[in-house]
């Protein structure tokens, strides 16, 4: 960090130079202006500019960023050169925050539907009637249905722990977020395996697999730019992707892999591992057990049988375990983000996770790392008990191995339809938006439809936003004082963020605390609420004194960082203190204690023969900036990427509008026929299709994933698999 | 009297294409919606074979780029009214919005498509390095945004700049895109190697300024072009055109990476060249 930050002040120290230099000689050369070719240009003076910390919100990164603020207006962002994390930078989409605070479509006064629902008819109300109709709706329901007939759902957002907060004190225990949407099965198996879910220590590792992660364009700070660094030092990065990514395009190498095979690439690595015995003997019959049972398990996994599975010849297969294994600890299988694939991908991550723990890359550097402590304390209360709610989540039960404080949003869902175990009548959202993100929306919908009272607290009018009763205005991150936040940064650490407030709040937007602050109070609860943020955060900060005022200098403060291998001779937390490699819990719960490789199924319909895969891009995060006026430029609308031999036997032209149906949904877009996708699969970007009318850039523009995708999840924990969906795919006005 | 050299040098292997670059500068410089002052550009990548004789892409590769400050550029010669100029004390190529009339002249000159016309503002816009940024102390704004820091940017008169020494440390192994008829000295500098190229057009003079090049003195040059009736003309065409007749100029849009089937660089008659460059620094 200190090599940084001093690499940084000396090039600003010159530029500042530059700067002088350029003024004074234009003040002595003003006369040239007769000789256009060269002549000295006026000095140009640096904007008048305040210059404010903040962190971005544009994605789950949380990059830290300088505002630029003239006049009282953000002119530009910029990235934060002591955030370390970020590597110095700010994306596409930070720069866009600009954008987003200044976009038009931003929701401005409370809003209550008059019309039917999802018609689009709104009155504006005061906040007073806005609060105290919300109050009584939810004491309503309450004491209707129980507390737990109220549903919380909120994004990731630095405020979102409020939303938790409270509806532990109102008493539901449903609660959900976006993550079973998103990265729940990776989650489930490493922990299942290691007992923790590991960190990838991207920037010291020499040989990375990303399967199935579009790391160069999905982007994770900092593995995003660690894989380039690392690449260009000599380190292997190999991908496994239906579609030539960008990941794929700069990669050491690419292997355009069946999709929903991955677990017999996996299997057939440890198959290679083991016969060849390529791992540490002794660090194995240490730190793991099972080695027997997998040795077993994958006796007959060759990378001949893999190369059946996976279109990945089996030279390259053995090279790539031997290469893995010699690079070994300071080398990976990328656990990945989002993991919400197939009905398996837990047991899919499983084999991830073997693989790594063959590699004994467990707390060393290149491999898998233990979060670093990061050292923020709670703010504890105490949420009453309420007598006459139902013993838990209405999804409980529902899949064997649930994360209770996230839930299944599908699963959630479909309760809330059928209205058993018990019924949910209320749904407080905040800035989350599964009518956009989840599989299935007609399935949303028809849950909306179940409602006597839903409220969105949002930026902007989103899908989800379209179908409430009463939609609050949020002020955007950069008008926001927020708490503090921990973030993982590989194995140099943790670091601690917070926001004030770069600008004042727009329009009559409120924060979602002020909001749950004042509905505590009305509804009894003012006591769980009895602070404010500043306080809140000096709680937080307990144990680092002097953090506050060094966030307030750096716009970060970094905990003191122990070396790798602190977990050596440590129990891992799992019923056998060791890395699972046979998992004892799943053999105890009937569930495969060994990831058990089956072939993804066939399109169960002859007429839809394309599998659909989903993704984004670096320019957006899902619907949440699709809509933005500067990243709509980029990504304007969604084509569907379809292999350019599978187009010619379609009739099916460059840019023509085609048409695509799933057994749930249909959809038109135009088609990006292309040799950078697999024949049997088409590849869509999230975010468009959009019905909501508060949406200028993409109501109507391309089509919705979720229209499309079939409802299908996790069977472990109840993670969406929005991979198992077939199309079928014609061109529009073809027979 | 050039105490500076500006320039940006590029390791486009690291590129991402990620857009950061072209978010980042439309921000800080208020470029119109529709154009952008730099680009990504995405070279075709080669066919390889496969399993069982299948083919697949292989190995692709981006490249930035923006104005290259040429130390002889040809957009120079085109303007009537002066506005574009070399700024003698940093060697940047700077339009003067005061004195540009619109007539998008340079424009058709540039053989890199850097400028074009601002459909707002109706006047030739192109990359500036950020000259308020520079003069805060901080790095132009596609360089200090960029993720896997590919632009460098720097005085490469000055051995100390971060430029110079990359440029220094890599002698022998930078190129630089330019026109194939005309080499006009780009700053900008690749390193080892980039692609594509072949993606320049053919630099357009006016034809009333053909006779003159390289001719005639340029002070005379501007009085002459002053003084004939293509001034007028050119007024009433930026007059008359309307919002969005940037027209095929800056063909730098973000579509550049759709696919490489809308890609402009599959021209199979290069009209550039990438040029080794020795010992330059």
């Amino acid at each position: 960090m200190n090599d940084n930050s001093t690499r940084q002040i000396s090039r600003r120290d010159f530029l500042r130079l530059a700067g002088t230099a350029a003024t004074a000689v234009a003040a002595t050369a003003v006369t040239a202006a007769t000789a256009p070719e060269a002549k000295a240009a006026p000095a140009v003076q640096a904007p008048k500019w305040e210059s404010k910390y903040s962190v971005c919100d544009m994605c789950f990164n949380r990059c830290g960023l300088i505002a630029r603020v003239e006049r009282g207006v953000i002119t530009k962002l910029d990235p934060n050169p002591k955030f370390t994390k970020s590597r110095g930078m700010l994306c596409a989409r930070g720069n866009a925050g600009v954008a987003q605070v200044y976009d038009p479509d931003r929701l401005k006064t409370p809003l209550l539907r008059v019309g039917a629902r999802g018609e689009g008819k709104w009155k504006a109300i005061s906040w007073d009637e806005a609060l105290e109709l919300a109050a009584t709706k939810m004491k309503d329901i309450g004491e209707k249905y129980t507390r737990c007939g109220m549903l919380f759902s909120a994004g990731a957002d630095m405020q979102s722990g409020f939303v938790n907060r409270f509806a532990e004190a109102f008493g539901s225990f449903n609660v959900t977020s976006h993550e079973s949407l998103c990265l729940l099965s990776g989650n489930r198996a490493f922990l299942d395996t290691f007992g923790d879910v590991p960190l990838p220590d991207v920037k010291n590792s020499k040989y990375v697999i990303l399967a199935g992660a579009n790391r160069l364009e999905a982007l994770v700070t900092p593995d995003s730019m660690d894989l380039i660094s690392i690449m260009k030092e000599g380190a292997k990065v190999v991908v496994l992707d239906p579609r030539y990514t960008k990941s794929a395009a700069l990669a050491s190498e690419w292997h355009p892999i069946r999709p929903g095979t991955d677990m017999a690439f996996m299997l057939a690595l440890a198959n290679v591992i083991i016969t060849e015995k390529l791992y540490d003997a002794k660090y194995m019959a240490e730190r793991t057990s099972g080695l027997d049972k997998l040795a077993d398990h994958v006796a007959d996994m060759t990378p001949e049988w893999a190369e059946k599975e996976t279109g990945i010849p089996a030279a390259d297969i053995r090279r790539m375990a031997r290469d893995l294994a010699a690079a070994a600890p300071s080398s990976m299988v990328y656990p990945g983000r989002r993991t919400s694939d197939y009905e398996n991908s837990t047991q899919i991550r499983r084999s991830f996770a073997i693989v790594n723990a063959l590699l004994g890359n467990y707390d060393r550097p290149g491999g898998l790392v233990p979060a670093r402590p990061a050292g923020l304390k709670k703010v504890p209360g105490e949420p009453p008990w309420y007598d006459d709610n139902p013993p838990g989540r209405v999804d409980a039960k529902s899949v064997p191995l649930l994360f209770d404080e996230e839930g299944s949003f599908v699963l959630t869902r479909e309760a809330v339809i059928k209205g058993a175990p018990y019924p949910i009548k209320g749904w407080f959202v905040y800035k989350t938006n599964p009518m956009a993100t989840a599989p299935e929306r007609a399935k949303t919908r028809e849950m909306i439809d179940k409602l006597d009272f839903m409220i969105v607290v949002d930026i902007t009018m989103s899908d989800t936003a379209w179908m409430a009763d009463l939609v609050l205005p949020a002020p955007s991150a950069m008008e926001r004082t927020d708490p503090v936040q921990a973030l993982q940064s590989g194995a140099e650490g943790a670091c601690l963020v917070w926001r004030d407030a770069v600008i004042p709040p727009l329009y009559q937007s409120r924060p979602v605390f002020d909001i749950l602050k004042i509905l505590a109070g009305k509804l009894g609860l003012g006591e769980f609420f009895d602070f404010d943020i500043e306080s809140y955060r000096l709680k937080q900060l307990a144990a680092f004194p002097e953090a506050a005022e060094i966030i307030k200098r750096d716009g970060v403060f970094y905990p003191p960082n122990p070396p790798l291998g602190g977990t050596d001779g440590a129990a891992f937390k799992t019923p056998s203190q060791k890395i699972e490699l046979f998992c004892s819990r799943y053999a105890e719960m009937g569930l495969d204690p060994l990831p058990v490789y089956t072939p993804p199924k066939p399109s169960p319909d002859t007429a839809r023969k394309f599998r659909l895969v989903v993704g984004r891009s670096a320019c957006i995060t899902q619907a949440s900036s699709t809509n933005n006026a500067l990243l709509s430029e980029f990504e304007p609308e969604n084509m569907l990427w379809l292999n350019d031999e599978a187009a010619k036997e379609l009739g099916v032209k460059q840019g023509d509008v085609v048409q695509v149906e799933s057994p749930v949904g249909k959809g038109e877009l135009k088609a990006l026929v292309t040799p950078k996708i697999r024949r049997d699969t088409v590849y869509m970007l999230s975010g468009f299709g959009s019905i909501s009318g508060g949406l200028s850039h993409t109501k109507g523009v391309g089509a919705s994933i979720v229209e499309l995708m079939e409802t299908r999840y996790d069977s472990i924990c109840g993670n969406s698999a929005i991979h198992e969906t077939f199309l079928s795919v014609k061109k529009k006005g073809a027979a | 009297m050039s105490t500076q050299k500006l320039a940006m040098v590029i390791d486009s292997a690291k590129c991402i294409d990620c857009k950061g670059c072209m978010a980042s500068c439309k921000q800080a410089n208020n470029v119109s919606r529709g154009v952008w002052r730099n680009w990504i550009k995405e070279a075709v990548p080669p066919v390889v074979d496969g399993l069982d004789g299948a083919k697949k892409l292989g190995h692709g590769h981006f490249q930035p780029g923006a104005c290259m400050h040429c130390d002889e550029p040809t957009c120079i010669q085109a303007c009537p009214t002066g506005a574009t100029y070399k700024n003698a004390a940093d060697g940047t190529v700077v339009i003067d919005p005061k004195l540009c009339i619109g007539c998008g002249n340079c424009i058709k000159a540039c053989p890199y498509g850097a400028r074009f016309r601002d459909p707002v503002k109706r006047i030739a816009d192109k990359c500036n390095y950020c000259p308020e940024r520079r003069a805060a102390g901080l790095a132009p704004a596609c360089v200090d945004t960029c993720p896997t820091k590919a632009r460098v940017f720097g005085d490469i008169n000055d051995p100390s700049s971060e430029a110079a020494k990359l440029l220094a440390a890599n002698q022998g192994k930078v190129v630089r895109v330019v026109a194939k008829n005309k080499d006009t000295k780009p700053n900008m500098y690749y390193i080892a190697s980039t692609a594509p190229d072949g993606w320049t057009v053919q630099p357009v003079d006016p034809t009333s300024f053909d006779f003159l090049a390289g001719v005639v003195a340029p002070a005379v040059k501007l009085a002459v072009g002053l003084s004939g009736l293509g001034v007028l003309a050119m007024l009433g065409r930026q007059l008359f055109a309307g919002a969005g007749t940037h027209g095929p100029d800056n063909s730098h849009g973000p579509d550049n990476s759709r696919g490489p089937d809308n890609s402009h660089e599959t021209d199979s008659k290069p009209n550039t060249e990438k040029k080794e460059e020795d010992g330059h620094a």
